[in-house]
């Protein structure tokens, strides 16, 4: 409870639950703290404090979501729970038909079929049952998603009647236990979702609803550690109310579709009462992938021979027609659908369906957004494997010889498959939803630039040769159209008002934390200078902001549309400004006498490399402004660099600079590198500052640069005027006494040695120094 | 037969993405994979299921150590690995499995070899500390989970 005044208030918490609070003017609260008992003590001033006691804070308000919001819906919900729609169905004699199914020996293994279907009947009907209402109500809007679509290849769907088909055959074997035993969940519905009843899909709720349809952020993930946005809380029992939520979570054009067909084939009633207490049972509310079994093959299959229409009624989804499933390697822009249009059933998906019979061997998965080398080796080893299949089977299309072949191979492995197809496309797909990005740039930078620069480089070779040489190809993930989530407070029935309830996704302030900063008279010096040190850090993160948007803009300016262009340009101009005052410290209204700020951000290694990304965008007056403040307190520099050696960073910025400076400013760039005062005084013994930076490997290097520079404008016919500043004779006699005094071993390595200074020296030494400054400095290239 | 190819880490989230191969044919011989885990250990077994936390669940599994050029396996049966502790994951290539400069020896020669090694390690490491010590330095232990 620092910095609390006696005066506030001070709320304590005790561990019964209560708690109190104390009005400021005592440390006593008005129920005085009784030791042990108390859980915390907080200082709560008066204006902020908001709850009496503990049992006022209501929980996660996303348990209590849009309650009674369509009266409509309550008859029908009456009518659903009490009336006629209600179907009672006793979910612990189905539980137990599932223990009962585990406790059996585990002999399965060896059985044949014919036993299987025994009991693949108790248990493929009880899943059947569920698995339709499933179905019915986990169809959603990702599965349609191309990308994470291409990551399920599920095998075709279950043929229509018949417990003896052949998912359940060969494989299927294995898998006698079932049931919450496997625990996996279908990606981004909560357990309640699939829980609730379904209710016939109305179209004028796909219009109301379908922004509540997007995916949830990748930050909450399909876990239950962190359910999506509207998920109610396991284990909560469906509320009356709630139901219209689950409702329009639900709503999504494909159960309509996929419906059609499964009413065809799963008459059985769907029962209310089973699911939320029976999935609860399920540890962590997750679901085995079986009872998806049917979803995910009904789902997937109709998808890929589904009318690319059909997919357009979502919300949120990056949509390139599902029978293209082509896999996309830009960023086609996200088209947000017209959520107006109406869903169209189609003629039959059960007749898609019908024809897509299993056929493992003709199978041809899509594999495009696989890396191309897995892709290589996936293709080989099913080669491989169709080669050793022929050769066991004689007929590749005889359901008989294909079952045979698959226990033979069973008795060599009686693990194999143990996770079945759709099994893994489950998982893949959570995986690939988990990829989902609204923003790659933003959530996945780094693998974004380094495929740009991959793209180049192979664009460049393609340039010379013949192709490319390498494939290079982006694992596809997923595009989301970003969706603005706008949250509603939770409304509790029959209460007046609303209550403030603080969740993750809505954090309230609870305790008003004051700061109070100390300003105490005698700081001493340390702090002074730390307190120095950490302005300038902050300077350095904020205008390191500023530059990675500025760098961003190009690609922003791509994306944009022709009418915000000139903002933006007006923006990159500011931020540029910005950063350049940053930099050199605000005086606003004067000139910048004082190179300090610009010194204290150069001492800081993270504060070079920004100078050096930021020079490029600077004008450059500015740039040579830069230039000059560097090269003035450049020994300093130096000296704090020795640990860093950053410096060289600068050189390639500043040689561009140099580039385009005019001749006055070279002759002043020179001086302020021989820091030599406006008017030539009577030369020191040793000029100390050009000393130092001889030693260096930066100064010389930048020296060098500067000199050269100066040479290349003394050959061009802008050049006269230079050989007419005396400033610049004798910066240069200057400089070459310098070089000639200072002993060869101390003398810096430079990065590299333009060759017209060989020239340049030639002007202004006689020959017998210019060959002393010869070898020296090994301006001869042969020399080496 | 499970077959998974190792994706590209490109989640900033740094999940591991491993896109499944749709071998819908059984091949006759499973395939092994090579885990490591946090903690260092190296298991090799064949994966017969897997989730979406990376929770793995391997069959006559054999846990290798390597020391120096030898390595030893001891068999572990079956290993259900947790996935927050998973590293990697890949498959083993079997024609070249038995392609390695390695040399296979004992279960206890290895554990022997191991234990010298961690001793060194340990002599070398309280050396250092000690150096450090004299000169007013002191350098964190890292946590335990994540160094081998």
């Amino acid at each position: 409870m620092g910095g609390a005044d006696l005066w506030d208030d001070v709320m304590y918490v005790f561990r019964d639950g209560e708690a109190c609070v104390s009005r400021g003017g005592g440390s006593e609260p008005e129920r005085g703290p009784r030791g042990a008992s108390l859980a915390v003590g907080v200082s709560a001033p008066r204006t902020m404090f908001r709850y009496q006691s503990l049992e006022d804070c209501p929980l996660d308000e996303d348990a209590f979501q849009t309650l009674g919001e369509e009266d409509e819906d309550i008859d029908q919900f009456n009518d659903d729970t009490f009336g006629a729609g209600a179907v009672d169905d006793d979910w612990q004699e189905a539980h137990e038909r599932l223990a009962e199914l585990e406790d059996k020996p585990a002999t399965a293994r060896e059985l044949e079929d014919g036993a299987v279907s025994d009991e693949m009947d108790l248990l493929g009907h009880h899943e059947e049952n569920l698995a339709e209402r499933l179905s019915k109500l986990v169809i959603e809007n990702e599965l349609e998603d191309p990308a994470i679509m291409q990551a399920v290849q599920t095998q075709p769907p279950m043929q229509p009647g018949g417990l003896n088909s052949s998912i359940w055959d060969g494989s299927a074997v294995l898998r006698r236990i079932r049931g919450p035993l496997l625990t996996q969940e279908m990606p981004s519905v909560s357990v309640l979702e699939y829980a609730m009843p379904q209710r016939p899909l109305q179209g004028q709720e796909d219009e109301r609803d379908l922004s509540e349809r997007a995916l949830p952020r990748r930050s909450s993930s399909p876990v239950i550690g962190s359910p999506p946005v509207r998920a109610v809380p396991i284990g909560t029992p469906p509320k009356q109310a709630a139901v219209p939520n689950f409702n329009q979570q639900i709503l999504c054009p494909k159960p309509v579709h996929i419906r059609a067909p499964m009413q065809q084939r799963y008459p059985s009633p769907y029962g209310e009462r089973m699911s939320p207490n029976q999935l609860c049972n399920v540890p962590a509310g997750r679901m085995s992938p079986s009872q998806f079994a049917r979803v995910s093959g009904l789902v997937g299959s109709p998808l890929t021979s589904m009318n690319p229409k059909l997919l357009q009624g979502r919300v949120g989804q990056m949509m390139s027609p599902a029978s293209g499933f082509r896999a996309f390697f830009g960023a086609p822009p996200p088209s947000a659908p017209p959520p107006s249009q109406q869903q169209q059933h189609p003629p039959c998906p059960g007749s898609h369906l019908q024809n897509l019979r299993p056929h493992p061997q003709m199978f041809r998965p899509d594999t495009t957004h696989l890396h191309p080398q897995h892709r290589r080796l996936l293709h080989q080893r099913q080669q491989q494997n169709r080669n050793q299949h022929r050769s066991l089977n004689g007929s590749a299309g005889d359901r008989a010889g294909h079952r045979s072949s698959q226990q033979e191979q069973l008795r060599k492995d009686p693990y194999a498959n143990l996770m079945l197809q759709r099994e893994k496309d489950w998982v893949s797909k959570i995986q690939m939803m988990q990829l989902q990005s609204t923003d790659p740039y933003l959530d996945d930078f780094y693998y974004q630039n380094y495929f740009q620069k991959l793209e180049k480089v192979s664009a460049a070779e393609e340039m010379h040769g013949d192709g490319p040489k390498k494939e290079r190809t982006k694992l596809i993930t997923p595009q989301v159209a970003k969706l603005e989530h706008a949250y509603k407070p939770v409304q509790f029935e029959g209460s007046l008002g609303k209550l403030t309830v603080s969740s993750v996704n809505n954090p309230r302030k609870m305790i008003d934390a004051v700061v109070t900063s100390r300003s105490e008279d005698d700081e001493t010096k340390e702090k002074q200078v730390r307190d120095k040190r950490r302005q300038t850090l902050v300077t350095i993160e904020k205008t390191y902001s500023l530059l990675l948007d500025v760098e961003d803009y190009e690609r922003r300016y791509l994306l944009s549309l022709e009418g915000e262009r000139p903002a933006l340009m007006e923006e990159r101009k500011q931020k540029i400004c910005d950063m350049y005052d940053n930099l050199r410290g605000k005086t606003p209204g004067q000139e910048r006498p004082s190179d300090d700020h610009f010194v204290q951000i150069m001492c800081i290694r993270k504060g070079k490399r920004m100078v050096a990304r930021i020079l490029p965008f600077l004008s450059m007056e500015q740039a040579a402004d830069i230039l000059m403040a560097t090269a003035r307190n450049l020994p300093f520099l130096i000296k704090k660099d020795a640990q860093d050696e950053v410096l060289l960073c600068l050189l390639r910025p500043f040689s561009l600079v140099l580039y385009h400076l005019p001749s006055g400013t070279v002759t002043s760039l020179l001086q302020q590198l021989a820091n030599l005062p406006q008017s030539v005084t009577a030369p020191a013994p040793a000029n100390l500052h050009l000393a130092a930076v001889l030693q260096n490997k930066f100064g010389l290097s930048l020296l060098y640069l500067v000199l050269s520079r100066g040479e290349e404008l003394q050959n061009s016919n802008a050049g006269t005027e230079l050989m007419q500043d005396n400033q610049w004779t004798e910066l240069m006699s200057m400089t070459t006494r310098e070089l000639l005094r200072i002993p060869e071993a101390a003398l810096a390595k430079p990065v590299s040695t333009p060759s017209n200074l060989l020239s340049l020296f030639s002007r202004y030494v006689d020959q017998q120094k210019l060959n002393v400054l010869e070898t020296k400095l090994q301006l001869v290239q042969g020399i080496r | 037969m499970l077959s998974f190819e190792f994706g590209l880490c490109i989640n900033c989230n740094q999940c591991l993405i491993f896109s499944v191969t749709t071998n819908a044919d059984l091949t006759s011989l499973p395939e092994k994979h090579l885990v490591l885990l946090r903690d260092g250990r190296t298991l090799i077994g064949y994966l017969r299921s897997i989730d979406q936390f990376a929770n793995l669940v391997l069959h006559q599994t054999v846990e290798r150590i390597h020391v120096g050029k030898k390595y030893g396996d001891i068999p572990r049966g079956i290993f259900v690995v947790r996935g927050e502790n998973v590293v990697l994951l890949g498959e083993i290539d079997l024609e070249k499995e038995s392609d390695t400069p390695l040399q296979q020896v004992s279960i206890e020669e290895i554990l022997e070899e191991q234990r010298v090694e961690q001793q060194a390690k340990q002599e070398s490491e309280k050396l250092k500390v000690q150096a450090l010590k004299e000169r007013g330095l002191s350098i964190p232990r890292a946590d335990t989970l994540d160094e081998y």
